[in-house]
């Protein structure tokens, strides 16, 4: 799963999640992508199984782009633990997600598989998302 | 190569500028402007849900006549202006253009057919470069460039831009050596990489706590 090499800090603060996404909102390297419409924590494990469920219907056709990582510790308590005594440990790792990021893409294959490939991604997250096309594409499809 | 069709948009001109022309959006407009050669530059309204439906499903070299109170303003499409979320114009630049000097524009490359090198050796294509930059009069601007990806027979090999057939009209101004669409050998599963420690990162600054427990 995705997570970083080397961080300066072991645990972070929450942060907020205020306003659409500046960059990284349009679909700049394959011809169809998967664009969030809500803000929200995505978490390394649903974008290795968004990956795993596009990579096995190309049936190793085109390319994917993953345009997000998970660069956020996510910390959690252990059950039945008393309030107090620090913060908890890193249980897993986020993508901080606002409405508009693409976050995946697909390339170099037709139409209709890269569609049904996005969809079966669709259901791994726990956001809402919307399949998008390029805009250059002469007459935009999606 | 494909030739285009002509496309006609009414509109009238505009005199609310700046956040105001967020009440001509809510009343179903879209903003706009005219601008380019010999043509003062002039603030417009289409109607919104028109001008989606024909200027999506138009080519980016696209020639859009403009028919403002009765004068018609041939133009090609410069800059479109979406919400990313809802995917609807906002507003867009047309750039209006003299039907008897060359110009320069962007020209899409599709990719048709299907190559026996993904067939047979299941390689990729990757498709390199998605638009050709063109020199020709606004009436000769092709809609794309189709290419046929049935002569990719082994991995490796590639279409470039010397490749496309045009007509004499149109002037590539693009390399004529840069690859436009290749095929290349799959990539190795890369199921052996997630076999790595999943401890987690290497920490470069020190917490308090771990700083006292070495002390």
């Amino acid at each position: 799963m995705l997570m970083p090499k080397r961080v300066k800090w072991r645990k972070q603060m929450r942060g907020r999640m205020r306003g659409k996404a500046l960059r990284g909102a349009e679909v700049s390297f394959g011809e169809f992508g998967l664009q969030a419409l809500e803000p929200g924590w995505v978490t390394a494990r649903q974008i290795e199984a968004a990956r795993r469920a596009i990579v096995r219907e190309m049936k190793r056709r085109g390319k994917v782009w993953i345009r997000i990582f998970p660069s956020k510790p996510y910390t959690q308590k252990a059950a039945e633990t008393r309030m107090g005594s620090g913060k908890g440990n890193v249980e897993y790792w986020v993508a901080v997600v606002k409405p508009g990021r693409v976050m995946f893409e697909v390339g170099g294959l037709p139409a209709e598989i890269a569609i049904e490939a996005l969809k079966l991604a669709q259901y791994k997250f726990s956001i809402k998302t919307k399949i998008v096309a390029r805009h250059d594409l002469a007459g935009e499809q999606a | 190569m494909v030739e285009m069709e002509k496309i006609v948009l009414k509109a009238e001109k505009r005199n609310v500028v700046g956040k105001q022309v967020r009440a001509l959006r809510r009343a179903g407009k879209l903003p706009a402007v005219i601008y380019g050669h010999r043509v003062d530059p002039m603030a417009i309204t289409l109607e919104a849900h028109e001008s989606n439906l024909t200027l999506s499903r138009a080519a980016s070299t696209a020639l859009i006549t403009i028919n403002v109170a009765g004068k018609e303003y041939p133009c090609l499409v410069r800059e479109k202006q979406r919400n990313y979320i809802k995917g609807g114009l906002i507003h867009v630049d047309f750039q209006a253009v003299s039907l008897t000097e060359k110009i320069s524009a962007m020209v899409a490359v599709e990719l048709d057919g299907e190559s026996p090198a993904v067939k047979n050796f299941s390689a990729i294509l990757v498709h390199n470069l998605t638009e050709v930059e063109v020199e020709a009069l606004p009436t000769d601007l092709p809609e794309s460039f189709v290419v046929d990806v049935g002569k990719l027979a082994e991995l490796g090999d590639q279409i470039l831009v010397k490749d496309l057939v045009t007509s004499d009209k149109v002037e590539i101004l693009t390399d004529l050596d840069e690859v436009i669409v290749v095929a290349t050998a799959p990539k190795v599963s890369e199921e052996a990489e997630e076999a790595e420690a999943e401890e987690g990162p290497e920490v470069i600054e020190r917490g308090k706590k771990e700083e006292e427990e070495k002390e």
